[in-house]
């Protein structure tokens, strides 16, 4: 490579990293928590899931229930398994009965405790700290679709800052591997980091920044398709992509027999092993016409992409539709699927899970020592003293945001254990205030190098005590947990105390070189 | 030490013109080439690979953008390969359909 394309190169990684960083940050920062969405919402509730990924059994008791607290007939009737958490989203369509009444003709939604048989109306009120930590990786809180564009955005110049990031360090990829040489000077001690670390995060990081980018920007991709080769007609493409359920009329005449949903369930487990239900819609429900769809996938330990569903025509119990998931997956199920499954992490237990946690945090010190090479890089003397203050000061508000999100995101888990409820609103109004407060105290003492210092402290306390927190307002501690089973409360009190443990130890023991060799001289 | 600005091109027209070649430029031809492939072949195995390969191809074209000399050049460059991909969709779409 030239000179003048290595300058380029150079050039462009810089200015698209730094303009990113911080946006960059936030996302990867929440996005290593939104591994663990679930299990923080299970967390934060004392519940413990144990099927995990598909329906809890006995779907018919809930239709039951569900036909003694509505008028089913006429309507669509979905439930559905997304998350883990206890919760089951019911959806409810509008009665097609042109008879219905005013209540009839309207949908309903809520979500649906199994175990407790209570109901959440609406999704302000089922919002927990992990679904807070998730939407803010895509800064959803930022109104729609500003926010998931924005972040669209950054996923996508991430991915151009890493192409050319690994371009420019090409050449000394093996060589400068197995440099590290944090005694060197200041600069050097953070450009080693920076290219081992991103060196050997790349593929990760590549796999996160083109998946991100999809999943927010996908928008720019369908108009373009739809307007030049669908001729404006989305639901084609939909239909294409196989995205549409079918469509079954309503005949408006009563069907005399009853839907035995768990029977059909039985059946396709029996046909298909280890099937796992996450969908049950039923069509027109009580008419005639009356269909049920049932879908879900085999268990990633037998097949990664194996996505399937039935439907049956319930008169006669004949199958009208169905797609096979142990032979019948074609490649358009396979990259619709494996799109979500490498950018969730979730399809190898919670080993891939953790490791992914740490690749995640990983990054984010990439990002970061990113932003210490660029103020250090221009913090020379033959740089005007105003252009030097302005750099340090964009170091300082970068560094402050971006470090005060570990010790706040730890007080919010403790937080969240001792306030009498926890929903929308408040995660909104104690999260960002507090991030603000400790920005803005931050900034002021304008000390890279004591933000630094003291972030790690004080989220490594508060990461310490959040099972601690854990342990006092809900009597489930480490042991208790472990004893019970408890997989999903132990895993993000072990994860909380493994960060704390980690944080103070690289504040205590790490960083003993004197201050003043950290970061630029203040003057 | 931060690039050396020897290198680096100091025009602002030019470097407008880069960034934007690099942005939409890139854009446009990445978006072309993906709908040039579907309307010959199998439209929707061309789609559904665009999910990724667009995003990859548009980020490599915008990498290529910055290392040319000339940022309208590239920008003619882009647009000609629009232009031409463009009328390979065109002719695809009409023998084959998809609506």
């Amino acid at each position: 490579m030239g000179n003048r394309i290595y300058n380029i190169l150079f050039h462009t990684h810089t200015v698209s990293g730094i303009v990113i960083s911080v946006a960059l940050y936030v996302i990867f920062f929440t996005g290593s928590f939104s591994f663990f969405r679930d299990e923080i919402a299970n967390w934060q509730r004392g519940h413990t899931v144990s099927q995990e990924d598909a329906l809890p059994s006995d779907i018919d008791g809930h239709l039951n229930d569900l036909s003694e607290a509505y008028n089913l007939y006429g309507r669509d009737v979905e439930l559905r398994h997304y998350y883990n958490d206890r919760s089951i989203s019911v959806n409810l369509g509008a009665s097609k009965d042109s008879l219905a009444s005013e209540d009839d003709r309207a949908p309903v939604f809520f979500y649906l405790d199994p175990v407790a048989k209570t109901k959440t109306e609406t999704y302000a009120d089922n919002y927990h700290l992990g679904e807070f930590l998730y939407r803010l990786h895509f800064l959803d809180q930022i109104p729609y679709p500003y926010g998931r564009y924005l972040a669209g955005l950054v996923a996508f110049f991430f991915l151009f800052a890493i192409i050319t990031g690994i371009l420019v360090h090409w050449n000394k990829i093996v060589s400068n591997f197995y440099t590290f040489r944090p005694w060197a000077k200041l600069k050097t001690m953070w450009t080693d980091a920076h290219t081992a670390l991103g060196v050997i995060g790349f593929p990760f990081q590549f796999v996160y920044a083109v998946t991100g980018a999809f999943f927010l920007l996908k928008g720019i991709l369908i108009l373009p398709v739809v307007m030049g080769l669908y001729d404006g007609d989305q639901n084609k493409l939909y239909e294409d992509l196989e995205y549409n359920h079918p469509v079954y009329e309503f005949q408006n005449e009563k069907l005399a027999n009853t839907i035995n949903l768990d029977q059909y369930v039985d059946e396709m487990k029996a046909d298909w092993g280890d099937f796992r239900v996450t969908e049950t819609h039923i069509f027109n429900y009580g008419d005639k016409n009356m269909h049920a769809a049932i879908s879900g996938y085999l268990g990633y330990k037998t097949k990664l992409n194996g996505l399937g569903y039935r439907i049956y025509k319930v008169a006669d119990g004949s199958i009208a539709q169905e797609k096979v998931p142990t032979t019948n997956n074609s490649y358009l199920d396979g990259v619709k699927n494996m799109m979500f499954r490498l950018h969730f992490g979730d399809y190898a237990g919670y080993g891939l899970r953790v490791i992914s946690f740490i690749l995640g945090l990983v990054s984010c010190f990439v990002i970061l020592s990113g932003i210490m090479i660029w103020l250090v890089a221009r913090d020379k003397k033959n740089i005007p003293e105003k252009r030097r203050k302005f750099n340090r000061q964009v170091a300082n508000w970068y560094m402050a945001i971006c470090l005060s999100l570990l010790p706040v995101t730890a007080l919010e888990f403790i937080i969240v254990k001792f306030a009498p409820e926890v929903n929308m609103g408040f995660l909104y109004q104690t999260y960002f205030p507090i991030w603000l407060v400790a920005t803005v105290f931050f900034i002021l003492k304008k000390d890279i190098a004591f933000t630094n210092k003291w972030t790690l402290i004080s989220g490594g306390t508060l990461g310490l005590l959040v099972p601690i927190a854990n342990g006092i307002a809900t009597g489930n501690w480490l042991w208790t947990a472990y004893q019970n089973g408890h997989q999903q409360i132990l895993l993000v009190d072990l994860l909380w105390l493994l960060l704390g443990i980690v944080s103070l130890w690289i504040a205590f023991f790490k960083l003993t070189t004197k201050r003043s060799g950290l970061v630029p001289s203040k003057s | 030490m931060p690039a050396n600005k020897k290198y680096l091109t100091p025009s602002p027209w030019q470097r407008f013109a880069k960034i934007s070649a690099a942005i939409f430029g890139g854009f446009i031809v990445a978006i072309m080439f993906h709908m040039a492939l579907a309307s010959w072949f199998d439209h929707v195995a061309v789609i559904i690979t665009s999910t990724f390969s667009a995003f990859v191809l548009w980020a490599v074209l915008m990498v290529v953008a910055f290392m040319g000399k000339n940022g309208w050049k590239v920008w003619g460059i882009y647009l000609l390969a629009s232009i031409v991909l463009g009328v390979a969709c065109y002719f695809g779409n009409q023998t084959n359909p998809i609506i």
